[in-house]
C-alpha cells in the first residue's frame, strides 16, 4: 500500500520537477510570442509553439503551478470549513447541527456544473473567483463525513467521562477529535485538490477563468477552439500535452487519496 | 400465464415505438408541418450552421449584427434589393427619382404570408409606424429623425415618397427599410413585447418556421406565393453544429466557413467550391477618451499604432489571410481606398518613448468568441511592452456591444463584417453630426472625439451625388483620418466559405457586401 502512494508521489514529484525547471529556468516565456505560430517540437521548443507562438512546455509548466495552487487553495479553504462546520454541527448538535445540516444538504443537493457556471459568469473571470466558487462546492461533502465521524466519537465513552471530569470542548477537540479526524481530512483535501484542477479546467474550458491566464483548462479550450484542428497535427502539441498532465495529475492525486483511505480503514 | 406474457411484450413494443416516435419530434424542422411543399424547389432543404441566437426574424425583435438582420430579411421583404452590379427591383418593380421625390411601383402579385395583398397602403403604414417605433434597424433614420418629409398614395402599387434632402444614399434607405403588413401591426402598440405568430407574417420569399433561441435554431420555408424569384430550396434550416468543418465532411451543413489551415486541402477537391471575402472582416480598438482625456493627444494615439505589432496580427490569428488595416479605416482592396493615407509601422522603442512615462492603466474590453482573446491577447502584449498596463475584459459579444453602447469601457476591441461596404459608414463613426444611435458596434466612433474637419468631409460626401467626386471626398476623408488616428484600425481578415458544387452554388455577394450566407440573393432563383 505504502509502496504504491510511493509511486504516485513520485510521479507527482517528478512533474513537479520538469515543470519547475519549465517554470523557471526554461528560456521561454509562457506569455508572449517567442516562436513562430504553430512550430512542431524542436530542440529549441521541446513541445512546439500555439498559433500565437508561444512555447507549448512554457504554458503547461507555468499551468501546473495555477493548477497546483487553485487546487491547495481550494482544499485549504474547503476543508477548513468543511472541518470546522462539521466538528460544530456534530459536537454540538440541536439548532446548530439543524441549519449547518440544512446547508450541507442544499449544497449537496444543488447541480454543482450549471450553478458554478451561473455564479462565475456573475462575478467575472478571474482566478480567485474561480478558488471561491469551487471552494462553495466542495466543503459540505467533508463537513458531512466529518460531522459523522464526530457524532461517532461524541458518543465514545472516553469523551464522556472527560466531559463529567469538566473538560472543555478545545481539550476534547485538540486531543481527540482532531487526532480522529485529520487522518479523514487528508483524504478529503487530497481528493478536494484533484476535483478542483478538473472544475477548474472545466470552467476555464467554457471561459469562465482568466481568459489570458496559462491554465491547462485554457489551454486545452484554445487548442479544441482552434479551427479545423483535427485536420491538422497540431492537435498532437497542442491539445495532447495539457490533456495528459491534467489526467495524470489528478489521477495520482486521486489514487493517492485512495490508497490512505484503504490504510486508514484497513 | 402466456397471455400475461403476451400482454408484456405487447406494452414493451408499444413503450418503445412511443418512445421512438416522441423523438423523432424534437428537432426543430418537424415543428412545422409542410407537406408536400419540397415539390417543385430545386432543394428540398438548405442547411447552414446555426448554434446563435440572432433573436427573432422580425423587425423588431432581431439582433442588430448581420446574421440576425440577414434572418429578418428572409421574411420581411424591401422595396429594392442589390446584386454584384447594384441596387434592382424587388417589392418595387420600377422607381423613379426627380428632385426630393422617389416614386416607387410596387408589384401587384405581391402578398404577405396572410395571404393578404401587399399595397402602398403598407409602406405608408410602415413609414409612420417606424416614425413611431423606430425598428432595430432604423434606415429611414437621420440625425434630424428621419429622412421622409411626405409621401403620396397615388394608387394600390404606386407611391411618392418626399424627402427632406436628397443625398447619395437616399435610394438605398428607402429601398431597405423592411415592410410591415399594416393589417397586422396597426393593432398593435407595442412592437418590442408583440411575439405572436402574426409578429412573424412579411412578404419575404420564405415564411418563419421555427426559432429555437437556446440552441440557436432556425427554419424557414419556401414561401409559396411569393411574386419574386423563386426560393431555392423548399426548407432552410440553420442548424446547430459544434464543429462546422466536421459538420460540413458529414453532410449536415451545406455551407461552411473554410479555415486558413484547410484551404489547401479544400481547394484540391474538385468537388467543393471555395469563395473568398476579401478583407471583409476586421478588428479595430475603441478608445474611450471621456475616461481616459489623455488620448485627446494625437502623438499619443499614434504612439499606439507604433506599439502594435499588427503584422504579428495578420501572420497568426488570421494566419496569413489578411493584411494590416488602414489607418484611414476602407480596407486595402476597396474601391474607394484611398493609397495616401498616413501609415504607422510597427516601433515599439518609440511608442514606449512616449507612453511609457504617462503611467496609463486601462481595461480591454473585449468579445470571447472567435478570435477576439487572442488578438485582445496579443495588444495587451505589446501595450504593456510600450508601457501601458492592460487589463483584458472578455465578455459574451452582447454583452459586449451593449456596454459599448453605455459607454462602459476604457478601450473596447470590435471585430465584424461588412468591412467592404461602400465607406458611408465612417459617417456614422467619425461625424460629430451624425452619431450612430443603433446598437451595432461597428457603426460607433470614439468617445469623447470630435473633429471639425472630419466632420465636414464625412457629412459632404453624402451630399455629393455624382458618383467620382464622392469617390474624392471619402479618400479625402481617410487621409485626414489616418492623421488623425480617432480609432486604432488593427487587422482585416479574409475568410473563405465552401461548399459541395454538385448540390448548390448559388451564392451571391452584392456590390455593397460580401457575406454570401447573409444576402438574400442566394436563396432565390437567378
Amino acid at each position: 500500500m505504502i509502496k504504491e502512494i510511493k509511486v504516485y508521489l513520485f510521479i507527482l514529484l517528478a512533474l513537479a520537477l520538469i515543470f519547475t525547471y519549465g517554470y523557471l529556468f526554461y528560456p521561454h516565456s509562457p506569455v508572449k510570442p517567442t516562436g513562430l505560430s504553430l512550430e512542431r517540437p524542436s530542440a529549441v521548443h521541446v513541445l512546439g509553439t500555439d498559433d500565437l507562438g508561444m512555447d507549448i512546455f512554457a504554458q503547461i509548466s507555468r499551468g501546473f503551478y495555477i493548477s497546483m495552487f487553485i487546487g491547495l487553495s481550494t482544499a485549504g479553504l474547503a476543508c477548513s470549513a468543511g472541518g470546522i462546520l462539521g466538528i460544530a454541527s456534530g459536537f454540538r448538535g440541536g439548532k446548530t447541527d439543524g441549519v449547518i445540516g440544512f446547508f450541507i444538504n442544499l449544497f449537496l443537493s444543488v447541480p454543482q456544473l450549471p450553478i458554478m457556471i451561473v455564479i462565475g459568469a456573475f462575478f467575472g473571470q478571474s482566478i480567485w473567483n474561480v478558488i471561491v466558487i469551487i471552494s462553495l462546492f466542495s466543503w459540505a461533502s467533508i463537513a458531512k463525513i466529518v460531522r459523522a465521524k464526530t457524532l461517532q466519537i461524541k458518543s465514545k465513552d472516553y469523551i464522556k467521562i472527560a466531559q463529567s471530569y469538566g473538560a472543555s470542548f478545545f481539550y476534547i477537540l485538540t486531543n481527540h477529535l482532531i487526532r480522529e479526524i485529520s487522518p479523514l481530512l487528508l483524504v478529503n483535501t487530497l481528493a478536494v485538490i484533484g476535483k478542483a484542477i478538473v472544475q477548474e479546467a472545466s470552467l476555464a474550458f467554457l471561459g469562465l477563468s482568466d481568459p489570458v491566464s496559462k491554465t491547462w483548462g485554457l489551454m486545452i479550450n484554445k487548442a479544441v477552439n482552434f479551427p479545423g484542428i483535427y485536420f491538422t497535427h497540431y492537435w498532437l502539441w497542442w491539445l495532447l500535452p495539457p490533456l495528459v498532465c491534467l489526467m495524470l495529475t489528478t489521477y495520482c492525486l486521486r489514487m493517492i487519496s485512495r490508497e490512505i483511505e484503504n490504510t486508514i480503514t484497513k | 400465464m402466456r397471455k400475461r406474457k403476451l400482454i408484456l411484450i405487447l406494452l414493451l413494443l408499444s413503450f418503445i415505438f412511443l418512445t421512438f416516435t416522441a423523438c423523432s419530434g424534437q428537432g426543430p424542422s418537424d415543428v412545422t408541418q409542410i407537406g408536400n411543399q419540397s415539390e417543385g424547389y430545386r432543394l428540398e432543404t438548405l442547411k447552414l450552421a446555426g448554434g446563435t441566437d440572432w433573436g427573432m426574424p422580425n423587425p423588431y425583435l432581431h439582433d442588430p449584427r448581420g446574421p440576425g438582420t440577414a434572418k429578418m430579411k428572409l421574411v420581411f421583404d424591401s422595396l429594392l434589393e442589390a446584386d454584384p452590379s447594384g441596387d434592382i427591383p424587388w417589392l418595387a418593380k420600377e422607381w423613379s427619382i426627380e428632385g426630393n421625390t422617389y416614386t416607387f411601383i410596387i408589384n401587384e402579385k405581391a402578398k404577405f404570408h396572410d395571404g393578404e395583398r401587399v399595397s402602398t397602403e403598407d409602406i405608408a403604414f410602415t413609414i409612420d409606424y417606424y416614425k413611431k417605433y423606430p425598428p432595430v434597424t432604423n434606415y429611414l433614420a437621420s440625425a434630424q429623425g428621419n429622412i421622409v418629409k411626405d409621401y403620396e398614395i397615388i394608387d394600390d402599387t404606386t407611391i411618392k415618397i418626399t424627402v427632406y434632402e436628397p443625398l447619395a444614399n437616399t435610394l438605398v434607405q428607402l429601398g431597405s427599410f423592411a415592410v410591415l403588413p399594416k393589417h397586422i401591426w396597426e393593432k398593435v402598440e407595442d412592437p418590442y413585447t408583440f411575439t405572436g405568430p402574426e409578429a412573424l407574417i412579411g412578404s419575404g420569399p420564405y415564411r418563419f418556421g421555427a426559432y429555437d433561441s437556446a440552441t440557436g435554431s432556425y427554419e424557414f420555408i419556401a414561401f409559396e406565393d411569393y411574386y419574386g424569384p423563386k426560393p431555392v430550396t423548399a426548407r432552410l434550416l440553420f442548424v446547430p453544429v459544434s464543429h462546422p468543418v466536421l459538420a460540413f465532411e458529414n453532410g449536415e451543413i451545406d455551407l461552411a466557413d473554410v479555415p486558413a489551415d484547410l484551404l489547401d486541402k479544400y481547394r484540391s477537391d474538385p468537388s467543393v467550391g471555395i469563395l473568398g471575402k476579401d478583407n471583409d472582416f476586421g478588428y479595430k480598438m475603441l478608445i474611450n477618451m471621456e475616461r481616459h482625456p489623455v488620448f485627446k493627444d494625437v502623438e499619443l494615439r499614434k504612439a499606439i499604432y507604433h506599439a502594435l505589432d499588427r503584422e504579428g496580427i495578420v501572420e497568426k490569428v488570421f494566419r496569413g489571410e489578411g493584411s494590416v488595416a488602414s489607418a484611414g479605416y476602407v480596407p486595402v482592396t476597396s474601391l474607394f481606398y484611398n493609397e495616401r493615407v498616413e501609415k504607422y509601422d510597427y516601433n515599439p522603442s518609440l511608442a514606449a518613448g512616449l507612453l511609457k512615462d504617462k503611467k496609463i492603466s486601462v481595461s480591454l474590453l473585449t468579445g470571447n468568441s472567435g478570435n477576439d482573446v487572442k488578438v485582445a491577447e496579443l495588444i495587451k502584449i505589446n501595450l504593456e511592452e510600450a508601457g501601458v498596463k492592460v487589463n483584458v475584459v472578455a465578455v459574451d459579444s452582447k454583452v459586449r456591444d451593449e456596454k459599448i453602447f453605455a459607454g462602459e469601457y476604457d478601450f473596447a476591441l470590435v471585430g465584424n463584417g461588412g468591412w467592404g461596404r461602400l465607406p458611408d459608414y465612417l459617417r456614422t463613426m467619425y461625424s460629430s453630426k451624425s452619431k450612430f444611435t443603433g446598437t451595432n458596434p461597428h457603426y460607433m466612433g470614439p468617445l469623447g472625439y470630435d473633429n471639425a474637419k472630419i466632420t465636414g468631409l464625412a457629412e459632404r460626401q453624402l451630399r455629393e451625388l455624382d458618383f467620382n467626386k464622392r469617390k474624392e471626398l471619402l479618400e479625402e476623408l481617410q487621409y485626414e483620418i489616418s492623421k488623425e488616428v480617432p480609432i486604432i484600425v488593427i487587422a482585416n481578415q479574409t475568410s473563405y466559405v465552401m461548399f459541395r458544387k454538385d448540390y448548390y452554388d448559388g451564392w451571391v455577394k452584392t456590390y455593397d457586401y460580401q457575406q454570401f450566407e447573409q444576402n438574400r440573393l442566394s436563396y432565390v432563383e437567378k
